[in-house]
């Protein structure tokens, strides 16, 4: 793979795009298809991802071949890579001053020594190269229909960055708040924090004649991660597209995402859930996951979101919430959690039937705080399934909702720490 | 007990804006106080906010297009209110191209200073960004806790040399020592000085000017009795003199301060209908 381009708006977009993905975890999957380049990136809760795809039209010049015959037998595809994000982010980090030493960009591929280089001719005859080193990985893609969102945004970038610059840098989530009417967007801080009566609150109400188009199907407030998507802001405020914003009620996913001719990006976040009624279904976001053809895949199809990846480095943390309801009669949903660091299938099989096993999860996961009995108010994950790869390998998705319909739990179920 | 302000003019908000972000670099939580007149933005010596107190002092008319105050009662005619004044900062941060800004007390999950701006956008509506700033309201039975600091005896009185030198020496020094001594004479001379184990580093300000100061008490020949050439200093924590440099974003009409030799430091700022009062304790 060798892509070339040269500089215009390139490394400003690029580097911008690296740095939404950034927002959302430390590392990104790199998958460069025949028909352009893919990033992607989930964040370690499993309650963000971020989608960037650079068409084969951005760069100046995109070659793309399959990997040598010799592989072919075992149907390998060119192997997308895992990157880790820090090294990637200082080759775009001073994306203003790159702009003027910077003539052209390299990147390519070099499978057998498991590389990436990022090659940057500057002015002057100065070439720094980085060549990063990757990882195998299995990109996890959302499977999220946008078009059955019965709320549909659509707005220029410049103003949902003149609506976001309202909200303090530590700001952490936010919530949209719909009817057909009326929209705005207001802070949010979780009523069981200390912070709650002493922190600021921030309201913005806007006409929807500001925005190019308004669909809302229902009323709605959902709550998201602020902090997720400010990456995404900038991006977009570099490719100067607008802005889609699909949702549904709380509890469903949202959708950020803009397209043009040579890219398209879409964040999915998930939201909060609060709901009225105990018995409304939730239903959790669904993720496909790349069908892997290698052979110590085959005897696991059926558990297939489970299985950690083969790359000892990725602990991955698969965060799935079952909805238990507990009689709460506040509204709001208390969902616990069941951590898992996936090695064995034995040890996933287990926890996977036992959705009554809560355990806490790291610190530093802004979404899951709080100790103590108390289930917790949590973001929704977002599942991943099994999903084809350009149709190829025709996969029934083979999806495995864990969240099968609530099991009734009346007493607040014990929290361990995870082991981790 | 009611509250109701609008600023209107660009030039007002900006100029308000920059003095709460004067005072919010001050303090992190101080008193707002006001009157039917008047606002303070008033920090009192605890032993918690290291000694330092600051006593700002607005004329609302200045400002405000439109202000009600309905006090406690009717002989108190008064609100103190207890404030993060980083809030307020921030919430008029992003109001600088505000049609109007409306500041009301309102009582949500709790008493609030809640601050509307009303800003420009592409409908036939304006946008509307409303921020909630969580307040205490302060019992009438401590009001005295929050008097105006009187004017100490001091040993000199002096104007201060251009604040952005001033600053651009102290932040400089800040790096060596984690206090400095000011001193000054009646003949307009002041020193900055940090002395460590290692290296000490003075810089001499001259003709500087001595206000003049007029006391009751005081009669035509005591004035001679001051040596004018001797030094009064005090040794202060380095950082607080630098919030107070760094905070300053206009540089006021007048700028002086008072020492009480080894006692405190006593730093008055003067902007056309703004007062700042600062006081930093000295050093054992």
């Amino acid at each position: 793979l060798r892509m070339q381009t040269d500089l215009s708006s390139f490394l400003l977009v690029f580097g911008r795009a690296i740095h939404a993905i950034a927002r959302i975890s430390d590392e990104f999957c790199f998958d460069p298809v025949e028909k352009g380049l893919a990033l992607r990136s989930v964040n370690s809760s499993r309650s963000a991802c971020a989608y960037v795809f650079f068409s084969s039209m951005f760069f100046q010049h995109y070659c793309w071949a399959a990997v040598s015959e010799s592989c072919q037998k075992e149907k390998q595809l060119p192997i997308p890579c895992k990157l880790i994000i820090k090294s990637v982010l200082p080759v775009f980090r001073c994306v203003n001053m790159l702009d003027r030493n910077v003539e052209k960009c390299n990147i390519y591929t070099n499978i057998n020594e498991h590389h990436i280089t990022f090659q940057l001719i500057c002015k002057h005859g100065v070439v720094k190269t980085h060549n990063l080193t990757f990882q195998e990985c299995d990109p996890l893609q959302a499977v999220f229909a946008k078009h059955m969102c019965p709320n549909v945004l659509k707005l220029q970038s410049r103003l949902l960055a003149d609506i976001m610059i309202h909200f303090p840098m530590s700001q952490e989530e936010v919530t949209l708040s719909v009817t057909p009417v009326k929209v705005c967007f207001k802070s949010y801080t979780d009523e069981d924090t200390a912070d709650f009566s002493k922190a600021m609150h921030t309201e913005i109400q806007l006409n929807p004649d500001e925005f190019d188009s308004f669909q809302v199907g229902v009323d709605s407030e959902v709550t998201f991660c602020l902090k997720e998507l400010r990456g995404l802001l900038a991006f977009s405020e570099a490719t100067s597209t607008p802005v889609s914003i699909h949702f549904d009620i709380s509890g469903k996913p949202i959708a950020f995402s803009i397209e043009d001719m040579v890219l398209e990006a879409s964040f999915i976040l998930a939201t909060l859930s609060v709901i009225e009624d105990e018995a409304a279904p939730e239903q959790p976001l669904r993720f496909s996951q790349r069908q892997e053809s290698k052979p110590h895949r085959n005897g696991n199809s059926q558990n297939m979101e489970l299985v950690a990846p083969r790359s000892p480095l990725a602990k991955q943390q698969r965060t799935i919430i079952p909805k238990l309801s507990n009689g709460d009669t506040t509204g709001i949903e208390r969902a616990t959690t069941v951590e898992t660091v996936g090695r064995t299938m034995q040890e996933l099989s287990s926890t996977h039937s036992d959705y009554h096993k809560v355990r806490k999860l790291q610190s530093h996961l802004p979404y899951f705080s709080k100790q103590g009995n108390k289930a917790l108010q949590l973001f929704h994950s977002l599942f991943f399934g099994a999903v084809s790869f350009k149709g190829k390998d025709a996969i029934n998705d083979t999806f495995h909702s864990l969240a099968t319909a609530s099991d009734t739990e009346e007493d607040s179920v014990p929290t361990q720490r995870s082991q981790v | 007990m009611r509250f109701r302000a609008k600023i209107v003019d660009l030039a007002c908000l900006n100029h308000f804006s920059r003095v709460v972000n004067t005072v919010a670099r001050l303090a992190k939580t101080c008193t707002l106080r006001l009157a039917a007149d008047k606002l303070y933005f008033i920090l009192s010596d605890k032993v918690a906010n290291g000694g330092v107190s600051v006593w700002c002092e607005l004329c609302q008319g200045n400002f405000f297009d439109e202000f009600q105050m309905e006090g406690v009662a009717a002989e108190h005619n008064e609100i103190y209110l207890e404030l993060v004044p980083e809030n307020l900062s921030r919430a008029l941060k992003t109001a600088q191209n505000a049609k109007t800004v409306k500041i009301k007390l309102t009582n949500k999950h709790c008493p609030c200073l809640t601050v509307a701006v009303e800003l420009p956008s592409l409908s036939s509506t304006s946008r509307i960004v409303t921020h909630d700033i969580p307040v205490g309201i302060i019992p009438r039975r401590l009001w005295s806790d929050f008097r105006e600091p009187s004017v100490p005896d001091f040993d000199v009185s002096i104007y201060l040399p251009v604040l952005k030198t001033m600053k651009s020496v102290v932040e400089r020094m800040k790096n060596l020592s984690n206090c400095i001594v000011i001193e000054a004479n009646l003949s307009g001379e002041m020193n900055l000085k940090i002395e460590t184990d290692l290296v000490s580093v003075t810089t001499h300000f001259k003709d500087l000017g001595n206000p003049p100061w007029v006391s009751d008490d005081e009669s035509p020949s005591s004035a001679q009795d001051k040596d004018l050439e001797s030094m009064a200093e005090a040794r202060i924590d380095i950082k607080k003199l630098l919030q107070l440099l760094a905070g300053q974003q206009v540089n006021p009409t007048k700028a002086l301060c008072n020492i009480v030799s080894r006692r405190i430091v006593h730093f008055i700022l003067l902007h056309e209908d703004v007062s700042l009062q600062y006081f930093i304790p000295a050093l054992a």
